[in-house]
């Protein structure tokens, strides 16, 4: 069995003094809500703020899954919402596409219109807590349209919604793949990220190493991959956008993936925020100490959800749950018992939100701000982890950045090596997972879980719907504002595109219409499958 | 020679499912094996990967499968019925519940590898299943497909 890091670090069996020699607290580690940020952003963890404690909701229709936010409300989650996009909506395709109809509402919520997040947010607050849209990049200027156009139906300002609905274009290479193109999903998140700053709505994009991570990047690799997003990012905003870096380092938050190996999750997320301090320092002259601070939110891994005896997953997610919490994490929402199988059932996410509140509440981790700190392991697992996702990093700065590595393929090449590698370790036990390769018993003795089943009907049901909607919308409207979209859309990268989405979208237009008629003014087809027209005359 | 050798198999996703991790790595390890493997990436409806198997004249067709979308890989094995590919092999891989994937298998699918499957398992079912299909389509030109296992 190897006894080290994913990332090929050698555990030794005691680590003493000398493994954290030459360590200066004050410039490596820092009090808590000190420079550089290893220990976090608050002097009392907390004491001050709770992380929010979350579970993703989505699928079926927009109206169960409003059932469902509703039932998570009476668990207790009142902090923050989370919702994550079928892949009808991921694509940015409407239900009534014939790929759409087969799958609209089977892995996610089928948000392709605001009619729909009309009626997943139905007797739901837009304040007061966080509003998180989960999917793929495209939809994010869908989704940040629906926030600020349900917000001013309600007579809401939209800067006083919080949240993230917004997300990095990055994670199409990352094993969550949309059919978009790169350049299209840069553009409209620059547009997204532009609007959220200029017009001071509190909305954040994720940048997500926990895809790159669930598709087997190691750890190491994983804070290099985040940071080389942030850099690339913050600097396209800065540079072509002309934004201040103070204002530009408040968009993007980080999902961070907490799996089983405990010590050195707990290391990655210390060396992710010791990481970014330094950089938004030195490298982007940040005045604010906010921009230094890196906002991590935690998802504890569905990839080590097992299949064989799921109630194991019950103690894999509490051991999760515990690393998410010594973390200093904003917000934690877990993978279920049933991962493996379904979309969370009541019961699955009744019991993963329990074991959140469990750790909160019972176990006395949430008392003391990065406890784990001046542990001998936990500091030398921190530096090491740096060091090697620092020595990465420069790979790709070298490179030219995370775009270029991409198109080089380093990235990549990367992940699917390490993904074999995380196959092969366990196909030869070098990883012993309970139940898989280890102590494994027959599938007849196993306890089955109540598994939430769908129905093929289902999608059918959304699609219908949404083509008997369609004529119902004020057609004169919604021509003039797709026209709109389609005129500003042929004025260039630079020219932003929000203020005319969110028109559109008042008017009740579809992802499918708006996205394809962006793609339709950039010389692209109007469906990225090639399998409809457009329904707009356009000029 | 390789167990894979002179087997040519398809991997793909099928529908809108995005998740490449697990497609990619078997394709891996049956390169490794000495398969032939035409890899089709996602965004494959279920025609685009019958014509793809009629095209380059596969011995099975494997998909990935990690989005629920079981329905599309029922609309594949009425394809291959159709166009009556009876000696090609058709199995999936992915996190399966146990109704589905019995499904499935009662739809013609001929095999499903669960979460745990092995590299040397995977390699194993199918040098074996593809080489008896093509003897027995060599032997009897309306060969039929294999039984159907679990």
């Amino acid at each position: 069995m190897k006894r080290e890091t994913d990332y090929g670090y050698a555990i030794k069996p005691v680590y003493t003094p000398a493994d954290i020699e030459g360590m200066d607290y004050a410039k490596d580690l820092g009090h808590p809500g000190a420079f550089p940020y290893t220990r976090g952003y608050h002097e009392s963890g907390y004491r001050t703020r709770m992380w929010t404690q979350r579970m993703t909701a989505g699928l079926g229709s927009s109206v169960q899954a409003n059932a469902v936010l509703k039932k998570y409300r009476e668990m207790g989650q009142r902090g923050g919402m989370c919702v994550i996009s079928d892949r009808v909506f991921s694509h940015c395709i409407d239900p009534d596409h014939p790929l759409g109809r087969k799958e609209a509402g089977v892995l996610g919520w089928p948000g392709c219109s605001l009619l729909e997040f009309e009626e997943l947010m139905e007797g739901i607050p837009l304040t007061g807590q966080s509003i998180t849209l989960l999917g793929s990049s495209a939809p994010t200027v869908m989704r940040l349209s629906y926030v600020v156009a349900l917000a001013r139906k309600r007579g809401i300002d939209p800067s006083e919604v919080h949240g993230s609905v917004m997300e990095s274009p990055f994670e199409n290479y990352f094993g969550q793949t949309d059919v978009q193109p790169f350049d299209l999903n840069l553009k409209l998140w620059l547009d997204a990220s532009e609007y959220v700053v200029r017009n001071k709505i509190r909305m954040r994009s994720s940048v997500i190493s926990q895809h790159f991570q669930e598709s087997g990047g190691n750890n190491a690799q994983a804070v290099a991959v985040v940071l080389s997003m942030y850099k690339e990012l913050c600097g396209k905003l800065v540079n072509e956008r002309g934004l201040d870096f103070d204002d530009v380092a408040m968009v993007p938050y980080e999902l961070v993936s907490i799996g089983t190996r405990f010590f050195e999750e707990i290391a990655k997320v210390r060396a992710m925020r010791r990481m970014w301090a330094r950089i938004a320092k030195d490298e982007f002259r940040a005045k604010t100490e906010k921009a230094c601070q890196m906002l991590i939110a935690v998802h504890t891994s569905g990839r080590t959800m097992t299949y064989q005896q799921p109630l194991n997953n019950i103690a894999r997610c509490a051991i999760q749950s515990l690393a998410g919490a010594m973390v200093g994490c904003t917000a934690m929402d877990n993978a279920t018992m049933d991962n493996a199988y379904a979309e969370p059932s009541a019961l699955a996410a009744r019991m993963s939100l329990n074991t959140q509140h469990i750790v909160a509440h019972e176990t006395g981790v949430a008392d003391v701000v990065d406890p784990l700190a001046g542990s001998y392991f936990v500091e030398a697992l921190t530096n090491e982890v740096e060091q090697e996702a620092t020595r990465i990093l420069k790979k790709i700065d070298d490179m030219g950045g995370l775009i270029a590595a991409i198109d080089k393929g380093y990235i990549q090449e990367m992940l699917r090596d390490e993904a074999n590698k995380k196959f092969l370790e366990m196909d030869r036990k070098e990883r012993l997972i309970v139940g898989v390769n280890h102590l494994e018993i027959p599938p007849e003795e196993d306890f089955e879980i109540p598994i939430q089943k769908l129905h093929p009907g289902d999608s059918e049901a959304i699609a219908d719907r949404m083509a008997q909607w369609k004529p119902t919308r004020d057609q004169d409207l919604l021509k003039e504002r797709i026209q709109q979209l389609h005129t500003d859309a042929q004025k260039g990268d630079r020219f932003n595109l929000m203020p005319s989405i969110v028109e559109a979208v008042e008017a009740y237009a579809t992802s499918g219409e708006v996205i394809g008629t962006i793609r339709k003014a950039r010389g692209l087809s109007y469906d990225p499958f090639n399998m409809i027209e457009s329904p707009f005359v356009l000029h | 020679m390789k167990a894979g050798n002179g087997i040519k198999v398809i991997v793909t996703m099928i529908g809108l499912d995005g998740h490449t991790t697990g497609g990619e790595v078997v394709s891996m390890i049956l390169r490794d094996a000495g398969f032939e493997v035409v890899y089709l990436g996602v965004n494959q409806t279920p025609q685009m990967i019958i014509d793809a198997a009629i095209q380059e004249d596969v011995d099975v067709i494997g998909i990935s499968s990690h989005a629920s979308n079981y329905g599309q890989i029922e609309e594949l094995v009425d394809l291959a019925r159709a166009n009556e590919l009876d000696d090609m092999l058709i199995v999936v891989g992915g996190n399966i519940p146990r109704e589905p994937a019995a499904q499935l298998l009662a739809k013609g699918v001929h095999k499903i590898f669960l979460p745990g499957a092995s590299g040397a398992g995977i390699v194993e079912y199918l040098a074996t299943e593809a080489r008896s299909a093509k003897a027995r389509a060599a032997s009897s030109p309306a060969g039929k497909q294999g039984s159907l296992s679990a």
